[in-house]
């Protein structure tokens, strides 16, 4: 072992005792995770094992009837079915839309650029809820756009364009934009630009540039882009009551009439577990394959 | 120097200020938080109880708004902590059946609620009073229907076709009216399902909440509904043009009642609450702004708005009372049914 050798262990020595040494930094982050999360879920899934009774809404119980009985009835097998098409249909939208938005921002050099980020951001400053009464009054029947194009002798009748899917995806997606827009932008400041004027210098179209260079070295920040949204659609509530209307259903509207309007607390806690796993193994499993096909670390 | 005179006063000052602390040692006076809606009926409880008639006692009300359901789901939550979070707790008849159910509030009675002997005989439960009431009728736009149905069968008619909107929250409510159209009744659901698969396939329009309804009725999209006479009244006088037909049948009753929970921290200003619920000004005030009916005897209503908000002595006779038991235990067949029958 050389001297420069015995330097760096020793450097990496004294660097792994800092780290150790405020590991205890975590602590607080852990614990509150660990009561406010950990510990209701657990609760939950108590709960979920428990029988339902109208009279005395639940009784104690050690079954998974709950979690059997939801996974065979096709009502909730179709609304699993439309939650994940919603949710991916709606990531892979917000992704497109966001990318060309991301990379303007992620390249801005001016001195207004940290406005724009603030008016990026400026949509999740108003709640879901606000935002979708804003949607109702220009989708509705006496909606500005229905009214517009009554005006202009588009129509003679006024649209559906309310208590339809297509609400609800336009209004996830003004929802979750900023998210992908900021996530993505973040990654792609610091891909050197240089990168691109190299890619051009060796006969690289634009398409092209985007294709083997931006793309792969953005790969990180839309990796994390679209796991955050998907799993913020997979949870979408307001939006899909209040655009999607009575007939159009989703999991977290479904939990929710489980638990409240019927006070089967066991099969809603059943089904908030199951959105959970769908959930999940669709995050793990995608982010692995798309780590394997940009190399992601 | 502090004389004997002055010290007995500071004594008695202290021993007041203690006793104030003591849960219990003053009836009827601090905070009481109201578990509520919000719109029209909190703004006038807020306006015809809280600051006319319990302010002047040493009582403060604080609103807990939300709607029935939410609350419902907070009762049934808290019911095993020590302390709860409302001292008064407002639900439809049917909410308070199911969470009375589980023994999570205080008994009624008129040692803790004075004005209890005013209230009308039927409409008193064990373990709340009766604020308000009205009945469940059918709505329609009197310039666009010259010829109304006259039951509940009659609604089903094909001729109205993608003409009736229901709300979505009142699903119960709806299923009864179906029960009731295709000849069952308050204990016996098993027609609703058949006669709401019949009213599906004439295009019924369901919106998700009485005010998307009201919207609906406005602009003309459809042009009957089911609905409280109360809400009917109130829609009016919000200028859309309806009227109203108590079926032949009968119209279902339907009660807003108010309850102290058991572990309320303070019960004295919740009962004192529920005491002032039942005042008849109040009461006769909530008639004229909101539609709904007295639940005491002493409260009189002018002629012209008794007329727009009260029954015929007819139609009183066809009133029916839900069967709250068996409301209950069909609840889960009933969303299902409506769930992913009706709306699937």
């Amino acid at each position: 072992m050389t001297v420069t050798d015995k330097t760096r262990d020793k450097g990496a020595a004294k660097v792994n005792f800092a780290v150790q040494g405020v590991a205890f930094l975590v602590l607080p982050a852990c614990l509150l995770v660990l009561a406010l999360l950990i510990g209701p879920m657990i609760l939950m899934f108590r709960i979920s094992l428990n029988r339902f009774s109208p009279t005395q809404l639940m009784i104690e119980a050690f079954s998974f009837d709950n979690y059997a009985r939801a996974a065979a009835d096709p009502y909730y097998q179709e609304i699993i079915l439309t939650t994940l098409g919603m949710a991916l249909l709606c990531t892979a939208l917000t992704l497109v839309i966001a990318f060309p938005a991301a990379y303007w921002v992620g390249r801005l050099e001016s001195r207004w650029k940290s406005l724009v980020v603030i008016a990026t951001l400026f949509p999740l400053l108003v709640g879901n809820v606000v935002r979708s009464a804003g949607w109702m009054a220009l989708f509705s029947r006496e909606g500005l756009i229905n009214a517009v194009l009554l005006k202009v002798r588009v129509i003679s009748e006024p649209l559906t364009l309310m208590y339809t899917p297509k609400a609800v995806v336009f209004g996830i997606i003004a929802v979750v934009l900023p998210y992908m827009i900021l996530t993505i932008a973040s990654v792609i400041e610091s891909i050197p630009r240089d990168l691109e004027d190299a890619a051009a210098n060796l006969g690289a179209s634009g398409l092209q540039t985007f294709w083997r260079v931006i793309l792969p070295l953005s790969a990180p920040g839309v990796a994390a882009g679209s796991i955050l949204v998907f799993v913020l659609c997979m949870n979408t509530y307001a939006t899909a009551v209040l655009l999607g209307g009575p007939r159009f259903k989703m999991m977290a509207p479904a939990i929710f009439d489980q638990f409240v309007r019927g006070n089967n607390w066991p099969m809603g806690a059943a089904l908030a577990f199951m959105l959970l796993a769908v959930t999940m193994s669709f995050t793990i499993f995608g982010s692995i394959a798309f780590a394997r096909r940009y190399r992601v670390r | 120097m502090i004389s004997r005179r002055h010290f007995l006063s500071a004594g008695a000052g202290a021993a007041t200020m203690l006793a104030s602390r003591v849960p219990g040692a003053h009836a009827a006076s601090g905070q009481v938080v109201v578990g509520t809606w919000g719109g029209d009926y909190g703004q006038l409880l807020s306006d015809l109880i809280d600051k006319p008639l319990l302010t002047p006692k040493g009582i403060e009300v604080l609103q807990d708004v939300a709607n029935a359901d939410p609350r419902k789901t907070k009762l049934l939550a808290e019911r095993q902590s020590r302390r709860g979070s409302m001292d008064v707790a407002c639900l439809s008849d049917s909410d308070h059946y199911i969470v009375a159910g589980t023994d999570a509030f205080e008994a009624v009675d008129g040692a803790k609620v004075s004005r209890l002997d005013k209230v009308f005989p039927e409409l008193r439960t064990d373990t709340a009073i009766p604020h308000i009431y009205s009945a469940q009728v059918i709505l329609y736009n009197e310039n666009l229907v010259k010829a109304p149905p006259t039951s509940w069968a009659e609604l089903w008619d094909p001729k109205w076709r993608g003409r009736i909107g229901l709300a979505d929250i009142l699903y119960p409510a709806n299923t009864l009216a179906a029960a009731l159209a295709g000849g069952g009744g308050v204990s016996n659901y098993d027609p609703a399902e058949k006669k709401l698969m019949e009213l599906r396939s004439l295009d019924v329009k369901i919106y998700p909440s009485n005010e998307a309804l009201a919207a609906g009725l406005k602009s003309e999209e459809v042009w009957f509904t089911i609905m409280w006479l109360a809400r009917g009244f109130m829609w009016k006088k919000a200028g859309i043009p309806l009227s109203h037909v108590v079926p032949r049948e009968g119209a279902v009753s339907i009660v807003f009642e108010a309850s102290v929970p058991r572990n309320a921290r303070n019960k004295d200003g919740g009962f004192a609450y529920l005491d002032a619920m039942l005042d008849p000004k109040a009461q006769a005030a909530f008639a004229d702004k909101m539609g709904y009916v007295p639940t005491v005897s002493d409260a009189v209503l002018p002629e012209d708005l008794a007329k727009q908000v009260s029954l015929s002595e007819a139609d009183r006779a066809r009133l029916l009372k839900p069967d709250y038991k068996y409301q209950t235990e069909r609840a889960q067949r009933t969303l299902d049914f409506w769930n992913k029958q009706f709306k699937g």
